[in-house]
């Protein structure tokens, strides 16, 4: 029971980690708390869906399509909304990735319909036994893709010119430009990799919670619980905060029943922020934004 | 008391003419011009917001005013009321929050409980609203005590979340199937659509009176010190748990009462409409649109947000797309919102009047009492 309960959580959690590590990325970069991240994925997911149902086409094929068609999505956000007011403060900032998420929304409901949709998986979605816990195949599946997906962002972080250059621009980016680093391009970058990991994060969890214009919204928020709980600057405590918000959702579920299960991670949220203001991994002389 | 007692300066100021002699009294005199100009200024604004409001009251008498008209008003005004209170708070205070749902629901289910087991009057619910959503306000306002900027507004939407998990779960508040309550009454009397608008009218004048007064005095100079530098008030003696803790309680009150006239103004409350965020990220967005740290940014903003959806009604997620599109072009454009812009050329004929006055001081006395004269015009 409590093996099965963290094995779920943990496959929850690598689920909010795709949407948390996405804040954190946009936020250290372009001060912005992005609220359109989930919307996005919400608009990927529904894509798959099309190009699935519509176009016939092949799962990973679908799948390849709607996370470029997210990237550029990602990319027309920043062009045409956020760069325009990229030196204002904060407020005007996030409020403008409200805008964001009330036009997808409103285009999905438009074009899609509000009701909920089923999302075909590719794989047989009998439950397989790993030494002693019951897994399902879809939680699997989904953990491999996360840690994949994590491997790929560590790497890109680590040994390429870009990565290295998002880094920078992370820490200072005044300095960075005075090194030659071209800002701009690498924000655009960063909007393009938010929209990378949404699609991930809307497709993976589509079988899930269905396909609707409200899907993410769940996941954005607990996204975003975590990214808090890493500090809104780590990555690594961004993912460790989605899998514990993941493991004590499920453990609070399993024990207490199910209708605490969401509550789980508001409660954990509101009780960290009390006691650590900064964040489980946070930098005090960071907090001023 | 001499000019140079006034700066602090032990013996006469070299260049400052002595109390008494012509130029000073003349350049008191100047003084006292512009304090009167600008109490002018006080009086045209205080009328002109009277006098809509004369208007709005008088509005349901007009023969082209519809019945099912008052309704729509009522809703716009207790999308005012919220989004007075978000601005206190994000605004004035310089917190933002995205939370304000929660404290709209606290509202509504006190007065849905106090009307469905105890029968209580509207009048009494609205105070009952006010005092639950405020100690709720305050203990949110200790909780988040050190958070800042983007903190502040995660723990805030989760707090709005945690309301909708608690609205949806508990037994008492009936989740979804939710709680119907019986007809309004106010002082004993059954509530029209016309009288429950006139209802709200009335508290909204009241609210307004008291948020303008709250603003001009010490307590809105100190939330506004908060905003521009948490440092240099708390360093000049501000108390920035005091404050903060009060901002928070005025603000969840405020909203708290607009949640009482909601659960009214249907006589249902459910957790299908307060379990969501919807309420919480439509008050930020009224509070944005219309000007966050002006009197009537939350009536443009409130207004902008209930018109847009209604005219739409058959096009609901036209009016998201619309909602969006305008908050992005607002925030492009007018960063200091609608009402900045409506107030633009007024305030610029203002400050023209006062730069005449000012100029006139500046010709005729010696420059040092100048310069003490150009303290005035911030």
């Amino acid at each position: 029971m409590f093996g099965q309960q963290v094995v779920s959580g943990l496959a929850a959690g690598s689920l909010y980690a795709l949407t948390a590590v996405a804040v954190v990325v946009v936020f250290r970069n372009t001060r912005t708390i992005n609220l359109a991240q989930g919307d996005i994925g919400m608009i990927g997911a529904f894509l798959a869906l099309l190009f699935i149902k519509h176009w016939q086409m092949n799962y990973y094929a679908a799948m390849a399509l709607a996370v470029v068609a997210c990237m550029a999505l990602g990319v027309l956000i920043e062009r045409t909304v956020m760069r325009r007011i990229a030196n204002a403060d904060w407020l005007t900032l996030f409020t403008a990735t409200l805008g964001v998420f009330y036009i997808l929304h409103g285009v999905a409901g438009w074009v899609w319909g509000r009701d909920t949709k089923a999302f075909p998986v590719p794989f047989d979605p009998t439950p397989v036994e790993i030494l002693g816990t019951v897994v399902s195949f879809g939680h699997l599946t989904n953990m491999v893709w996360a840690a994949v997906i994590g491997l790929l962002l560590f790497m890109f972080f680590r040994y390429t010119k870009q990565g290295i250059a998002m880094r920078a621009v992370t820490d200072d980016p005044e300095t960075a430009r005075l090194m030659g680093i071209p800002v701009p391009s690498i924000v655009t970058l960063t909007w393009a990799m938010a929209g990378f990991l949404a699609a991930f994060a809307g497709i993976l969890i589509a079988p899930i919670v269905y396909v609707s214009p409200q899907m993410m919204d769940e996941i954005l928020i607990k996204g975003y619980v975590a990214a808090v709980f890493g500090g809104l600057y780590s990555i690594p405590g961004a993912i460790l905060g989605a899998l514990m918000i993941g493991v004590a959702e499920n453990l609070a579920g399993g024990y207490l029943g199910s209708q605490f299960k969401t509550a789980t991670a508001f409660v954990l949220i509101v009780a960290l922020l009390a006691i650590r203001p900064q964040g489980l991994l946070g930098v005090q002389t960071r907090r001023v934004i | 008391m001499s000019e140079s007692r006034r700066l602090g300066v032990r013996g006469p100021l070299p260049g400052v003419p002595q109390s008494g002699t012509a130029s000073v009294r003349d350049a008191e005199r100047k003084r006292a011009a512009i304090a009167s100009l600008q109490a002018g200024f006080r009086r045209q604004n205080i009328f002109l917001v009277a006098s809509l409001f004369l208007t709005a009251a008088l509005a349901p008498a007009l023969p082209f005013v519809e019945d099912w008209m008052s309704m729509q008003a009522s809703l716009v005004i207790i999308y005012i009321l919220a989004a007075q209170g978000v601005s206190i708070l994000t605004g004035q205070t310089g917190l933002v929050t995205v939370g304000h749902g929660g404290f709209l629901a606290i509202g509504a289910y006190t007065s849905a409980l106090l009307a469905k087991y105890f029968a209580v009057d509207l009048s009494l619910s609205i105070v009952a609203g006010a005092v639950m959503a405020g100690l709720i306000g305050c203990l949110l306002g200790l909780i988040f005590l050190r958070l800042a900027g983007a903190f502040m507004a995660i723990g805030t939407l989760g707090f709005a979340f945690f309301i909708g998990t608690i609205v949806n779960n508990v037994p008492i508040f009936e989740g979804r199937d939710g709680i119907q309550m019986p007809h309004s009454r106010i002082f004993g009397m059954l509530l029209g659509d016309t009288g429950f608008y006139y209802v709200a009218l009335a508290v909204l004048a009241l609210t307004t009176a008291f948020v303008y007064i709250l603003l001009r005095s010490p307590v809105g100079r100190a939330f506004r010190a908060l905003r521009d530098s948490e440092k240099a008030a708390e360093s000049s003696g501000v108390n920035r748990l005091f404050y903060r803790t009060l901002a928070f309680t005025t603000s969840a009150a405020l909203t708290g009462i607009a949640g009482v006239l909601n659960a009214n103004i249907t006589g249902y409350v459910s957790a299908e409409t307060y379990g969501d965020i919807w309420y919480s990220v439509d008050f930020l967005v009224a509070t944005v649109v219309g000007g966050s740290s002006a009197l009537m940014g939350p009536f443009v903003g409130g207004a902008f947000i209930v018109m847009v959806p209604f005219y739409l009604e058959q096009l609901a997620d036209f009016a998201f797309i619309l909602k969006g599109v305008v908050l992005i072009l607002v925030l492009q454009f007018a960063p200091a919102g609608v009402c900045d812009v409506i107030a633009k050329p007024f305030r610029d004929l203002r400050r023209k009047q006062l730069q005449r006055i000012q100029d006139d001081v500046e010709k005729t006395s010696p420059p040092a009492l100048a310069a003490l004269f150009s303290r005035g015009r911030q």
